[in-house]
């Protein structure tokens, strides 16, 4: 077919309209980002494959566009920010100027299966505490994620759910028996689950467990959840979702999504990923998040 | 709430499901019409194509609904399957003439999952996309082999052709949205204990 009239799959030109809208919530974002201390950087659009190595898995891989450039590398274009701002910062960062708090815009080219048909191109706008591994750090970007999400928007009926988790408690439990993994998956108990592990695999997957049920297995994620649950008791917006367990990916402790609009959409993910920056050369916490702009209402 | 029902071999087992388990389902009269969408009991039946099924699940076009694995597989459809159904169950079969060559070209409705089989055994073989009767393919020469979904084995026999290896065990299962499953758990937990409860019944 002739490329004239169209575009690749996944890309395509926002006018004026769009864009308007586009700047409108991006320039809200900025403000209350930069009004709550963080500081813009700027990455750039393709790397190396090579320094991220075994960090992205065969799955990840397969989302992003690759190419081989002029010298031979091999060459990836901009995917997730997060890897790229831990080896940008890495190198550099002396241990008395943590904690740091920054935040970046831009695109993102990603093949997603479960985004069928839906844009390949997302314009993100994500934040980072790095070098912060305390659970205020957690509940400080609960809240900001909360009301970046809540300002402006005036729907009764439709108020947004931040849905969090610990991903360090499934993991612990599928260290135990791998079959875990598969009935937490699939959210029906599979044959394969030690007798051991039944009661507390049976209560997560009916949503019947507690913290108290998983701290025997995962005592400080248990811990930690539990002080942030009563920091963010107050607002309705929150949810513990103890069974949560998919694409944990580099994270390591707090995961969230934020889900908003009629719809039901997700339109931005985070979490704790404390083992990140040591690969590439620096011991480092980090917490962030990333908001995909046009999945807003 | 809107479920999707897959129309064809699961449709009547699907609603009696929905029916034993205590909800008002669309009658005979209403599937009589052709209307695709009927509202009862405060929830949104959808009666779409069985393939079709995951994909408005996984979009969340369907809060919920129920599909065989087969197409959850072909779909790479992330919903999650809280219920495995005691009926339905089929298998996915490799199916070849008899005398056939080495496998290097096979017909299926099912081009995902065939590709990862033949990946996982390290056959490089050619895939010949089809919509429907894809035995006559094997039959008539288009193909050596075909994979396809064996309930009862007549048809393979009808036609002189051998099962020669199980692709995957297929049921249909209680398919729920992602973002549903999140965002409304008290519906979703209701949802799935009263279908679990009416598939225990059934078995």
């Amino acid at each position: 077919m002739a490329t004239k009239s169209r575009y690749p799959t996944g890309v395509r030109p926002l006018l004026a309209e769009e864009t308007a809208r586009r700047r409108r919530i991006e320039l809200r974002f900025v403000d209350a980002l930069a009004g709550a201390g963080f500081s813009e950087v700027v990455l750039p659009i393709i790397d190396y494959v090579e320094p991220y190595g075994a960090l992205v898995e065969p799955a990840t891989a397969k989302q992003s566009y690759r190419f081989v450039d002029r010298e031979g590398d091999l060459i990836a274009i901009r995917s997730d920010f997060t890897p790229m701002l831990a080896r940008a910062l890495a190198p550099s960062i002396a241990p008395e100027e943590l904690p740091l708090r920054l935040f970046y815009r831009g695109d993102v080219i990603r093949v997603e299966a479960s985004r069928l048909g839906a844009n390949r191109e997302l314009f993100q706008i994500g934040a980072e505490i790095i070098g912060d591994d305390s659970i205020d750090a957690d509940v400080a970007m609960l809240r900001l994620a909360a009301d970046l999400v809540r300002a402006p928007r005036n729907e009764p009926n439709a108020e947004p759910t931040i849905v969090y988790n610990d991903v360090s408690i499934a993991a612990a439990l599928i260290a135990q028996a791998g079959a875990v993994c598969e009935a937490l998956a699939a959210k029906r108990m599979t044959a394969g689950v030690p007798a051991a592990l039944q009661t507390i695999v049976a209560k997560l997957i009916s949503g019947e467990a507690t913290l108290n049920d998983v701290a025997p297995f995962a005592p400080e994620a248990a811990a930690r959840l539990s002080a942030i649950e009563e920091a963010v008791a107050g607002d309705a917006v929150f949810t513990l979702h103890l069974d949560d367990i998919e694409d944990s990916g580099y994270y390591t402790g707090l995961r969230f999504r934020v889900y908003a609009g009629s719809g039901r959409t997700k339109v931005a993910q985070g979490g704790r990923y404390d083992n990140l920056y040591e690969r590439f050369g620096q011991r480092a916490a980090a917490i962030g998040f990333a908001f995909t702009i046009d999945d807003l209402d | 709430m809107r479920i999707a029902i897959p129309k064809g071999r699961l449709q009547e087992r699907a609603l009696s499901v929905f029916a034993d388990a205590g909800y008002d389902i669309p009658s005979e009269t209403d599937l009589k019409t052709r209307k695709l969408v009927f509202d009862r009991g405060g929830i949104e039946w959808i009666f779409v194509k069985d393939g079709d099924v995951p994909v408005y699940v996984e979009h969340g076009a369907a809060d919920a609904g129920i599909a065989g694995l087969d197409q959850i597989l072909e779909h790479e459809c992330t919903a999650y399957q809280p219920v495995e159904f005691p009926f339905g169950h089929c298998r996915m079969m490799l199916i070849a003439a008899p005398g056939a060559p080495p496998l290097t070209k096979v017909a299926t409705k099912y081009p995902r999952i065939t590709r990862q089989f033949l990946d996982q055994r390290g056959v490089h073989a050619e895939i010949v996309p089809l919509s429907g009767s894809v035995e006559l393919a094997a039959v008539l020469n288009l193909t050596s082999h075909v994979v396809d979904l064996v309930e009862t084995g007549e048809t393979v026999r009808i036609h002189k052709l051998e099962m020669q290896e199980v692709v995957a065990e297929i049921s249909p299962r209680l398919i729920v949205g992602k973002n549903f499953y999140r965002t409304e758990p008290k519906t979703v937990r209701e949802l799935i204990a009263k279908i679990e409860e009416a598939a225990r019944v059934s078995s």
